[in-house]
């Protein structure tokens, strides 16, 4: 129950200790079951409507991309939101794990509240428990950096088992291969900026591809070359239609026909001067930001220059960097701009529309790729996993240690918390156990949602690790039983179940803590 | 949380059945709505737009565009019919047929309890295996081969308003798509490149392929300009006739009477300079560029112009350009000192010619013509000629199908019964609810014959039991005669159409299917 209290604004509610924190569990928990159904390979999709105009509808199984866009008014649901995105943002993926482990961490909590257990002693068994599990972790991680071969395949199944949980999981194979060839050409820069991807509705997702160099979606000015070898780029953000006098209200005053005849003479002069400026510059292809009159483009037409407009500001920044060229505004002094470069320019079709294709670009990684699908919400959800795929794949490049997957690490940690709490005296040690059990519940709705007998395989888990310490078992969702994690080669990166394990644990820990909701008056509107 | 646990489970699990349902039930209330559209003997529709515009037609990416809907498993199909009329141009109406048959199959599936994400892993197998058989009863074709592609056309011509015009219309496309095509570079195939121009009156019989250009405006003759003219050199212009203005703001100050005078005979000098270059170097025709800046022309530059005898044509979008251009042989000019001989086109013929009520400008006997076609169509009244529109890019899509993947199948849904029989041959092979859901979808693709007799007036379950038994007798291209009310040999009828249009409706309405089983939850977000 809110109360009213002497000491705050009029319409400032208060909640305290036990109404507060029984608040925030149960926000906390509402939000972990809203994507709870999506975990997992046979997690579920949901459509996220837009109340807004338009009524646009997203169709995605991705966590945070949900828990972005739902209305949340629970400060502990917020939270969770909260830490899906910084999931999002560190390492790209796992972001259902993350809020569901964090949500479970909570109901336990809220068990153990109830048995009258004071929260700060469950915050520090969370926290021992937290630690151990971590070691573990580390322990049971593995490393095949040394070896290219064992390691693009450890990429590929861990491609694979990202995208295992999203739509693209029947093209997995596909993708994976995609994705790990993407990033494998980023030769560990993990400049995702390089890995440009480009969606056009029509073919199926089978027909994407990966293609070496860069795909710009714009069109070729007329008259002028459609192809061009050995191309020389000059990448500029200028105005090509007219350079305005920008002084506010400068006119001129004449007092004849003639002389605005001159003057607006005088005004395509400067214009041809500056195209020959930049043709001087030894060009043979000139991409522009802004928009290209007629009459440069009869210039450039003339001179024999490729002459693209409107490349928008993304399109042109990734250019400059792909061709490794820069951005230029002015023109006067050719020798110090450097120039983009690549080895061919031409026109390509994908589906209906024409695209322009450079290829042999200077910067060797970049790449494109092309997502075809039946419709937008598919390609959009397309691009979404694959960024998580692209995401992942880069955090392993940097950190090559590999975990197996489907619950494998959570059964493995949760062993190693419960011989903890039974070696813990007091208190803390309910709350390990309540840490295993949490840890567990990762399993457990894997195979709820793929409609398995979660508790007898979680069970057989159990017993499988319990009899042999180096049990590679998991859950098979596929044949729904336990099954070897290596042989079915479902690998994850340890970054983000360590990011996940982590996370989680914080987060539960700063709701744990809460015991009072001071709820500011709202601002009076009107 | 209250410790009711159990219970809510429960109801969390039937609100997501009710959403599964319910876009299910949406979707297939779409795909409803047009099938009486399907076949030769489909039913056309009529649709009112807010505006009070009404169109008429049979194209199912059209009747959906219009429709308006907002539930969003709902717009999914809409957008599925779309992305068909990318991939494929045809079959729009098809795709979501199949697509509602399968979701009713789903529907009966989930009651019994599969598991959405079984259903969605067999149907992709089963769209894999039926497109396998779809490519062995496929025959190839041969681009020299006018007569097959002419037949092509013809079918999906049939059913359509314009059906009795198809042996005009069929040629036509064909011609029009082979003189598009660059033998070289197939898969570079345009269709913009081929301009249709539509003008009401006259029938559709009178509606022809020019060889050459035709422009929907009128000759500009205001003043009296020539309307016809022989040995054309045509300039293609895009700056203005018309006194001078300057981008910066100018003044013109006139003080007294004289001046006046002389401003306005500036301005007549002005133009009359620009007139002469344009005679100078040898232009008869000037297509002018519509401009927003300022007039094209004005009434005194097109006096002089056709003192000049030279013909105008005005108000050409610039987006019109780039194929005038490649036709003409021409390159636009943005400036009048530009005017050179070598930037025009020439041409036997420019002539205005009356067509119906309107007029139009044709230009015929070109030198140089580039891979472009026009076609003029003609239809009584705007909504056939919109609906012929319409149906003349469908022709057009399909050869360009036979263009991109030449081959052909049997018309007629026969491939649909022979994959329906071969994929409930083959779901015997398999094993477990797989075995189930391919069967189901066998089932689901015997909609197309189901509906095809029906909208004929045929009655519906002696011919697909017909059309079994005889494909059960290895006649693989047996399939529904609508016009004799019978089932024959496709073959012999000449009723084919292009592979891709088949393999791309079954792929595209499995992949739409899968997405929308995969959701169990409509989220509302800002």
């Amino acid at each position: 129950m809110s109360q009213q209290s002497g000491i705050l604004q009029q319409g400032a509610t208060e909640e305290r200790g036990e109404n507060a924190r029984m608040a925030s569990f149960v926000g906390a928990v509402a939000v972990a079951d809203l994507v709870k159904s999506t975990l997992g390979p046979k997690g579920m999709d949901k459509i996220l409507q837009s109340m807004g105009r338009g009524q646009e509808v997203t169709i995605t199984n991705d966590g945070a991309t949900i828990l972005k866009s739902i209305y949340v008014d629970n400060p502990a649901a917020k939270v969770l939101v909260d830490i899906s995105k910084v999931q999002d943002d560190e390492v790209g993926d796992g972001t259902t794990s993350v809020v569901v482990f964090a949500g479970e961490l909570l109901r336990e909590a809220e068990q153990l509240v109830n048995q009258k257990v004071h929260p700060m002693t469950i915050i520090a068994g969370y926290r021992e428990a937290c630690d151990c599990a971590r070691s573990v972790l580390e322990s049971i991680s593995f490393n095949h950096q040394a070896d290219p071969v064992l390691f693009r395949a450890d990429l590929l199944n861990i491609a694979k088992t990202t995208l295992s949980s999203k739509i693209l999981t029947v093209d997995k194979e596909h993708f994976a291969n995609l994705a790990v060839d993407a990033i494998l050409r980023l030769k560990g820069s993990g400049n995702l900026e390089a890995i440009h991807v480009i969606k056009k509705t029509g073919g199926t997702l089978q027909e994407s591809f990966l293609d070496e160099g860069f795909i710009l979606d714009k069109k070729i000015g007329v008259g002028q070359p459609k192809r061009i070898e050995d191309a020389r780029i000059l990448v500029a953000n200028t105005p090509m239609d007219t350079d305005k006098i920008k002084i506010y209200g400068a006119r001129v005053r004449v007092d004849s026909m003639a002389k605005v005849a001159d003057i607006e003479a005088a005004e395509k002069e400067k214009m041809r001067a500056k195209v020959r400026k930049i043709i001087d510059h030894g060009i043979n292809c000139f991409i522009n930001r802004q928009l290209i009159y007629n009459l440069p483009e009869e210039m450039f037409a003339d001179a024999g220059v490729m002459a693209i407009e409107h490349a928008d500001f993304d399109g042109i920044e990734r250019l400059a960097l792909v061709l490794g060229g820069e951005i230029v505004s002015t023109f006067d002094d050719p020798e110090t701009v450097k120039l983009g470069r690549c080895k061919m320019i031409e026109e390509i079709m994908i589906g209906e529309d024409r695209l322009i294709h450079f290829s042999g670009v200077a910067l060797g990684e970049a790449c494109t790729i092309v997502l075809r699908g039946a419709s937008t919400h598919i390609l959009d959800e397309a691009e979404r996993s694959l960024h998580d795929a692209l995401c992942v794949l880069k955090e392993t490049v940097a950190d090559a240690r590999v975990v197996f997957g489907g619950g494998w690490p959570e059964i493995r940690m949760a062993k190693a918390v419960e011989e903890l709490a039974s070696r813990t005296p007091g208190k803390k040690a309910m709350a390990m156990e309540a840490f295993a059990r949490a840890l567990r519940a990762l399993p457990t709705t894997i195979c709820d949602n793929a409609g398995l007998d979660s508790a007898e395989i979680v069970a057989n888990l159990k017993a499988a690790h319990g009899a042999d310490a180096d049990s590679r078992m998991g859950v098979d969702v596929v044949r729904g039983e336990a099954g070897d994690m290596a042989e079915l080669g479902i690998y994850e990166s340890f970054r983000v179940r360590q990011q996940v394990l982590l996370s989680g644990t914080e987060a539960s820990e700063i709701i744990l803590r809460v015991d009072d909701i001071i709820k500011c008056a709202p601002r009076r509107r009107g | 949380m209250p410790p009711k646990q159990k219970n809510e489970l429960y109801k969390e699990s039937a609100r997501k059945k009710d959403v599964r349902t319910s876009n299910i039930e949406a979707a297939k209330a779409v795909a409803d709505a047009v099938r009486t559209s399907l076949g030769p003997r489909g039913m056309d529709k009529m649709v009112a737009a807010p505006n009070g515009e009404v169109i008429i037609t049979n194209d199912g990416a059209t009747i959906l565009q219009k429709m308006t809907v907002t539930q969003p498993a709902a717009k999914m199909l809409v957008e599925l019919s779309k992305s068909q009329d990318v991939v494929a141009g045809d079959g729009t109406t098809s795709v979501v047929v199949i697509c509602g048959a399968l979701l009713k199959k789903c529907q009966e599936l989930l009651e019994k309890g599969v598991h959405p994400t079984i259903i969605s892993d067999s149907f992709s197998k089963a769209a894999a295996k039926a497109c396998e058989i779809l490519e062995s009863i496929a025959i190839p074709v041969n681009m020299e081969d006018r007569e097959a592609l002419i037949r092509a056309a013809n079918t999906s011509l049939s059913s359509k308003v314009v059906s009795q015009y198809s042996s005009l219309l069929s040629p036509m496309a064909v011609d029009a798509v082979l003189r598009v095509m660059d033998p070289a570079r197939p898969n570079m195939l345009d269709l913009r490149d081929i301009k249709v121009v539509s003008k009401v009156g006259g029938t559709i019989d009178d509606s022809e392929m020019v060889d050459g250009l035709v422009f929907d405006q009128k000759a500009a003759k205001s003043a009296g300009g020539p309307t016809r003219m022989e040995d054309a050199k045509i300039g293609l212009i895009q700056f203005q006739i018309s006194p001078p203005k300057t981008d910066i703001e100018n003044n013109v100050i006139v003080s007294d009477y004289n001046q006046m005078d002389r401003v306005y005979k500036e301005e007549r000098n002005y133009i009359l300079s620009v007139v002469k270059k344009i005679k100078a170097s040898g232009c008869n025709v000037l297509l002018i560029q519509k401009s927003i800046l300022r007039d094209a022309v004005t009434d005194l530059s097109l006096h002089y112009l056709a003192k000049a005898k030279i013909m105008v044509v005005r108000d050409i979008e610039r987006d019109e350009i780039e194929l005038i251009s490649k036709t003409l042989g021409c390159l636009p000019i943005a400036h009048v000192d530009n005017m050179k001989p070598e930037k025009l086109g020439a041409a036997k013929l420019v002539e205005e010619v009356e067509v119906g009520k309107g007029r139009v400008v044709k230009i015929t006997g070109i030198e140089n013509k580039g891979r472009t076609a026009t076609v003029l169509l003609r239809g009584s009244n705007k909504m056939v000629l919109e609906e012929a529109d319409r149906s003349l890019h469908d022709a057009l899509c399909v050869i360009r199908c036979l263009v991109n993947k030449r081959f052909l199948i049997a018309g007629g849904s026969s491939p649909e019964v022979q994959m329906s029989m071969q994929l409930a041959h083959w779901s015997k092979t398999l094993q477990g609810m797989e075995a189930f859901c391919v069967r189901a979808f066998a089932e689901a693709l015997e909609v197309v014959p189901y509906t095809l007799a029906e909208n004929a007036g045929l009655n519906p379950i002696n011919i697909v039991t017909e059309l079994r038994r005889m494909h059960a007798a290895g006649q693989k291209y047996a399939g529904i005669n609508v016009k004799k009310g019978t089932i024959t040999d496709m073959l012999e009828e000449n009723v084919v159409q292009p592979l891709l249009v088949t393999t791309s409706a079954v792929t595209l309405a499995t992949e739409c299917v899968r997405m929308i089983l995969k959701i169990d939850d409509i989220v509302p977000t800002r």
